[in-house]
């Protein structure tokens, strides 16, 4: 087993040095199954699985469970939570519920010319108050609230789905690359960075001429592969800094001494431990992949007209925002708030996830 | 934790709300009967954007609007697009002469002509460019413009010429044409005023004024037409499969390719500009503003080769000459002091702005850094707002916008089925929607082309649409229509992504779910693959297409459908409609001939291969110190005529008067 | 490391020839062709057209054309753009995407920094929450939306800016840019920074630091910043590499005659010498940079070894 004595070269002068400074061993046991129950730092095998199986017997303290009970202490973070559910809630039951109470659908265009026009919220075409559109109507005429809440929908879904690809591909990748180093790593990165190179509208372009057009629900998946397959590279960039800053810590150390297994290591023991950057440059992900849907609109790949999301109102509404502002404002504020939630909700997660907040 | 953070969160979103609100309320408080700033340019400028970055500068090359505007500055033509009408007018050719069936065209330039850096311009520099566009080396996209001109055609596609090895004499096309074809040809042209036998004997029955400049070379012009192969041989053993008395003829003979110098260009001095064409073109001087026959120097081409673009390289013909090009940022030009007409050039110096982001270049009008913009430039959501201003433009435009029907598909092979979707859209309140444009129900744009008799077309008709349907064999037990039964699967509207193009197919979508009860999917797809799906036929249904004319005349809307089988995109081809189109070329009366088109488009119109939906207009934004500048049907503007006007009293209130060249 | 460094720069080389030949092979599989337009061309004029750029040879014979003239870094001329050849359009695209990303990073870390690191300083503070709440906004408010508010704000409104075009540098036509572009980086950074920050200040090295008694600024700086940034390294190699490359939605709203521009269109248009000379020039960039971000690691974080 090595110790911080034998540190790299490069690392001998202290005072430059994070662990030159430090007298003690550091106390980084922060894998998430021996935390609780496992002294500072863990040495042997012994430890560890005396740590697992203590902390099984503890009752109702599992790494979750805590994490949900922490969460819920959070208000910001609950406050997140409920503004989330709420948008997933209304975008999903809104649509029905406005088509059946105003006769207003997402795609409606009244068959009267007079009314195919943006008109204000609350404002009903003779000027006076009316409760029909809240948000107003957009250029031909169709509601807003309707659009937004429809919008919701593909936008909420495309972020959390891509991101959640994103996170899988990214960790693992990543991790795997930082820890073993080397060749491999290099290989890896390599690899990467090829993939950041790539003229990814032609990819894309390439892709939909070759898989486009059989059916909507392929439309989407295809969808969901493409903006999977960037926002990975970056994430994976990320974990792999982490991993390689983690990996010669003491607490790998003893894990990989006591013979525990690569891939064990680089999940249970070093993924966790780069939690933190990797939520926040998730709740980063989300608004990035849902502007990129309106991109790839333009392409011909995002949803398909008159169907809407938040990203292709937004540029929308930016058209006609010194004339019809409530075409972007509506789209626009429904967004940041989900944004804004998304994010408290990713702060409180990470700081309920992360054991060493327990001890603060 | 506390609820600062949401306080936080909350003061935010009112602050951007607020500064939402307040940009807008200040930008609408600030009503006059101009948009923005307007402040005549300090010095004597105008400041123009352009459209789309320009392909090159050189105008044998790129065909587009957006370079057709700057070449109509820096390059001058034989004939140039009138201010007002886009008719032709004379510019570097004083007069012109055309013989009696429109086949051949004698331009006489004016004395003196120079380029920019002195040399004399001259009918052979006419020549030289002509044979330039059409070198299959350059490879010209738009040479086929050119193919008007005896044997340009052969000459661009690399074709031959049958030679008898012994005699020497060349194979002429009549020889091969099969019985069926010369009876076709001979009815064909009932209206061939002067036999071609006749010709050959007489030369100059066809030349009206200019009999006193005969050349071997003209002589050659009124041969019979020599037959053209194509220069491939596996094109040339199935066509010769077809008709073997082109295999006869084929048989010992050489082949001689089609030379530059047998194109129909002459110079029979060095201010006479000849020029025979293949068939009877009425419309040709119209078609000769195009940048394609715009001389070029031959000089500065052949010394710097792809670089004579540059401005350090260029010569120029026009009004101004090339002072500086930055791509993406701005082509600046001056004037010329070599230019004929120079001292009637009013400006020093235009300033091209490239780019077609319509929100910015609005911008730009507004803060008054630009003077004007090129066509379609405001968008159709801001029209409440801005056409009551007195800066705004809008006019019929020589451009047409419809989908185009795949008729090798059904549903969509049926006649009936395709006139039951065109009648079931409310073109009238589609084009109220867009606001700028006009209903088309017809194919030729309207207010465009007077004289030329209006084809009425199918109107809005739902009831009329649902049983058209009804008899396609859509309906129930009872006979009534019924849109379950239509294979709604087998149908798509698709369309390049745009704003304006999405927004019209979702208003077109919401009329056909109205009146026939069918939600028809919209699919947008990138330009590219979007083109290649259309011309392979593999769409379902619907695409988007749009024309602007090509020169100002019926005939180049009509051409779109005269086009070797299918090749338009939509799988229709009639052989019958190509004759009327032909009798009609070959008819000397232009109202005659305008009739006879007419009958041409309604001929189409009855197969409806494609649905019409509006006539486009200029729809753009030009300060009104900027004088001598009209809202023309192809938004092109011979420059010279432009000028800043400083007292505001002869300023521009609305629409300048664009009745009277 | 030296060696490292080496090895590293000599690796770009065959990188790059792969990056092309996927590129290469990519285009080959798209639909639709250069010349393809509205009216579709007569065939005569389409074969004088692939016969004029050798599109009519054999796929071998265009691909050694294409790797002998990588090789050689001259990526032949435009086929949109006749005449320009694509060198000449890197030379002139490359120092205003560079310009405006690199003035738009510098602003964003800058800001992004100092914000980062004090909202984890005083984490729970009003400062993080508002930095924060800040930083939220600069992530959802896409360029698209605050490009064109800047726009209506100080040009239109106040008439302060100009609103579009390129005017050299140093000039006012880059201020609003150069805002639109580095509003999500500087949000970024300040959140990686915050959460990268929180993690080291609570490890034992910064307590013991601090129980030295070393200064507070020491600590922070040297010691604190250090660890905190590794986040934001990671970050900015792809980020700087991609932000240097062009920027098509803050070029195309400002008309900047940038890299992304021609980018974009060079693949809609299918011009295959210009993507593969930009798809080259990309990917050197980004390698280049990655492999800062690498030896940046090593000075960071000396555990870190290669």
């Amino acid at each position: 087993m090595r110790n911080r004595r034998t540190l790299p070269p490069e690392s001998e002068e202290p005072a430059l040095t994070p662990l030159g400074t430090t007298p003690t061993p550091p106390v980084r046991t922060r894998t998430g199954d021996i935390i609780h129950t496992a002294p500072e730092f863990a040495i042997g095998e012994a430890d560890v699985r005396s740590a697992e199986l203590h902390q099984t017997t503890l009752k109702g303290t599992s790494l979750w469970r805590d994490a949900w009970r922490r969460l819920l202490k959070n208000r910001l973070a609950v406050f997140g939570l409920i503004v989330v559910c709420l948008i997933l809630v209304a975008s999903l039951a809104g649509p029905y519920v406005i088509s059946h109470t105003t006769g207003y659908s997402y795609d409606f265009i009244p068959k009267d010319s007079k009314l195919v026009k943006s008109f204000a919220p609350f404002i009903a075409p003779d000027g006076s108050f009316s409760w029909t559109h809240p948000m107003g109507t957009d250029n031909a005429g169709r509601d807003i609230l309707a659009r937004v809440l429809i919008g919701g929908r593909i936008s909420l879904m495309v972020g959390i789905i891509s991101t959640f690809v994103s996170l899988l591909i990214g960790i693992s990748y990543g991790a795997t690359s930082g820890y073993l180093g080397g060749r491999a790593d290099n290989l890896m990165m390599r690899i990467v960075d090829v993939l950041y190179s790539l003229p990814y509208m032609m990819i894309i372009i390439v892709l939909l001429a070759m898989f486009g057009g059989r059916s909507p629900l392929g439309q989407l998946v295809l969808l969901f592969i493409a903006l999977g397959a960037v926002s990975w590279l970056t994430m994976a960039r990320i974990v792999r800094g982490q991993v390689m800053s983690l990996k010669n810590q003491e607490f790998v150390l003893a894990a990989r001494a006591t013979g525990v297994s690569t891939s064990r290591i680089i999940f249970r023991h070093l993924v966790p431990n780069t939690l933190g950057p990797v939520i926040v440059y998730a709740t980063l992900t989300i608004p990035s992949v849902m502007l990129q849907e309106a991109f790839l609109s333009f392409l011909g790949l995002g949803v398909q007209a008159p169907l809407a999301s938040w990203g292709s109102l937004a540029a929308d509404g930016i058209q006609n925002i010194a004339i019809f502002p409530w075409q972007l404002i509506f789209p626009g504020v429904t967004m940041a708030l989900t944004l804004f939630s998304l994010n408290f909700l990713g702060d409180g997660l990470r700081d309920a996830l992360d054991p060493q907040m327990r001890k603060v | 934790m506390d609820l600062h953070a949401s306080r936080w969160v909350q003061i935010a979103c009112v602050l951007l709300t607020l500064a939402l609100v307040a940009a807008s309320c200040t930008t609408r408080a600030n009503d006059s009967q101009f948009f923005g700033l307007v402040k005549p340019p300090a010095e004597n400028v105008l400041r123009y954007i352009s459209g789309d970055e320009p392909e090159s500068l050189d105008p044998q090359v790129s065909s587009g609007q957006p370079e057709a505007r700057i070449y109509m500055a820096i390059f001058a033509g034989l004939v140039e697009y009138g201010p007002k009408t886009d008719a032709p007018i004379p510019e570097l050719a004083e007069h012109w002469e055309v013989n009696n069936d429109n086949t051949e065209f004698t331009f006489h330039l004016r004395p003196n002509l120079h380029w920019s850096n002195g040399d004399p311009l001259t009918a052979q520099d006419f020549v030289y460019s002509f044979r330039r566009a059409l070198s299959p080396a350059l490879a010209s996209r738009s040479a086929y413009l050119a193919y008007y001109i005896k044997y340009a055609e052969g000459y661009n596609s690399g074709a031959m010429f049958v030679r008898d090895p012994q005699s020497g004499a060349f194979v002429l096309a009549r020889d091969v044409e099969l019985e069926a074809q010369t009876k076709a040809a001979e009815t064909q042209s009932p209206s061939a005023p002067v036999d071609q036998k006749q010709l050959a004997e007489h030369p100059e029955l066809a030349k009206g004024e200019t009999t006193e400049l005969d050349t071997p070379f003209h002589h050659f012009m009124h041969e019979p037409d020599r037959l053209v192969v194509s220069g491939d041989e596996a094109e040339r053993a199935k066509a010769a499969a077809t008709n073997p008395k082109l295999k006869a003829a084929l048989a010992g003979k050489e082949l001689v390719p089609v030379k530059a110098e047998d194109i129909g260009v002459e110079a029979p001095d060095e201010q006479t500009v000849r020029i025979s064409l293949a068939q009877p073109a009425p419309f040709f001087v119209g078609l000769l503003a195009h940048q394609l026959f715009r001389p070029v120097p031959r000089q500065a081409i052949e010394r710097f080769g792809a670089a004579w673009t540059q401005p350090q390289n260029m010569i120029c013909s026009g009004a101004f000459k090339l002072e500086q090009w930055k791509p993406y940022n701005v082509i600046v030009v001056g004037r010329n002091p070599q230019y004929w007409d120079a001292s009637n050039v009013n400006l020093d110096k235009i300033y091209f702005y490239p780019t077609n982001e319509a929100t910015t270049m609005m911008n730009m009008y507004k803060a008054g850094e630009v003077d004007a913009t090129y066509n379609h430039t405001v968008p159709p959501a801001w029209l409440d707002r801005i056409r009551p201003l007195k800066d705004y433009m809008n006019a019929p435009e020589m451009a047409t916008e419809y989908y185009q029907i795949n008729i090798t598909k059904p549903p969509m092979n049926d006649v009936r089925v395709r006139k039951a979707f065109n009648m079931a859209i409310d073109k009238q309140a589609l084009s109220d929607f867009r606001k700028v444009t006009k209903p088309l129900y017809a194919f030729m744009p309207e207010g465009i082309f007077p004289g030329y008799a209006k084809v009425p077309g199918d109107g809005f008709d739902p009831a009329k649409a649902r049983k058209l349907l009804a008899e396609a064999g859509y309906r129930d037990a009872s006979g009534n229509y019924d849109p379950t039964k239509f294979p709604i699967n087998q149908v798509e509207l698709s369309y390049n992504p745009s704003e304006s193009n999405r927004a019209v197919a979702e208003f077109v979508q919401a009329q056909w779910k109205q009146n026939l009860k069918l939600t028809v999917p919209l699919k947008a797809i990138e330009w590219k693959t979007f083109l290649d799906t259309r011309s392979r036929l593999e769409y379902k249904g619907f695409s988007r297409a749009g024309w602007i004319g090509d020169y100002a005349d019926p005939f180049t809307f009509l051409a779109l459908f005269y086009t070797p089988k299918g090749d338009n995109g939509t799988g229709w081809w009639d052989p019958k409609y190509v004759k009327m189109l032909d009798d009609a070329n070959h008819q000397l009366d232009p109202q005659k001939r305008y009739a006879l088109l007419a009958q041409a488009e309604s001929y189409m119109l009855d197969a409806q291969p494609v649905i019409p939906l509006l006539t486009n207009a200029t729809n753009l934004m030009k300060k009104p110190y900027v004088k001598g500048m009209y809202p023309n049907p192809q938004t092109l503007h011979a420059w010279k005529f432009v000028y800043i006007e400083r007292d505001p009293a002869k300023w521009d209130y609305g629409v300048p008067d664009m009745s009277a060249e | 490391m030296l060696r490292f460094i080496m090895r590293r720069i000599l690796v770009t080389i065959p990188m790059v020839l792969i990056v092309v030949t996927l590129t290469w092979g990519l285009i080959r599989l798209a639909p639709g062709n250069f010349y393809s337009g509205e009216k579709k061309l007569p065939p005569a004029v389409e074969k004088n057209l692939r016969e004029k750029y050798g599109l009519n040879q054999p796929w071998y014979v265009q691909y050694y054309r294409l790797m002998r003239n990588v090789v050689q870094l001259d990526f032949g001329t435009s086929l949109k753009y006749e005449g320009q050849s694509v060198n000449s359009i890197l030379v002139r695209t490359v120092p205003v995407s560079a310009i405006l990303g690199l003035l738009a990073y510098l602003l964003a870390l800058t800001v992004g920094l100092i914000a980062g690191v004090l909202a984890a300083l005083k984490q729970n503070s009003k400062i993080d929450y508002a930095s924060m709440a800040l930083a939220m906004l600069g992530i959802s408010l896409p360029s698209f939306v605050l490009g064109p508010l800047l726009v209506l704000i100080f040009s239109l409104t106040l008439y302060w800016l100009p609103p579009a075009r390129w005017n050299g540098f140093p000039s006012w036509n880059l201020l609003l840019p150069v805002l639109t572009l580095s509003a999500i980086y500087m949000a970024y950074i300040a959140r990686l920074t915050r959460s990268g920050m929180l993690e080291v200040l609570r490890s034992d090295y910064i307590r013991t630091a601090r129980a030295k008694g070393l200064k507070e600024l020491d600590v922070i700086l040297r010691h604190a910043l250090r660890g905190g940034l590794l986040p934001v390294v990671s970050f900015t190699g792809p980020a700087l590499a991609l932000l240097v490359t062009g920027t098509v939605v803050v070029e195309r709203i400002f008309a900047l005659p940038g890299l992304g521009n021609y980018f974009i269109n060079a693949n809609l248009n299918r011009d295959e010498p210009l993507i593969i000379g930009i798809v080259a020039f990309t990917s050197i960039v980004i390698l280049l940079f990655n492999l800062l971000v690498d030896i940046a690691y090593a000075y960071i974080d000396p555990r870190i070894r290669y």
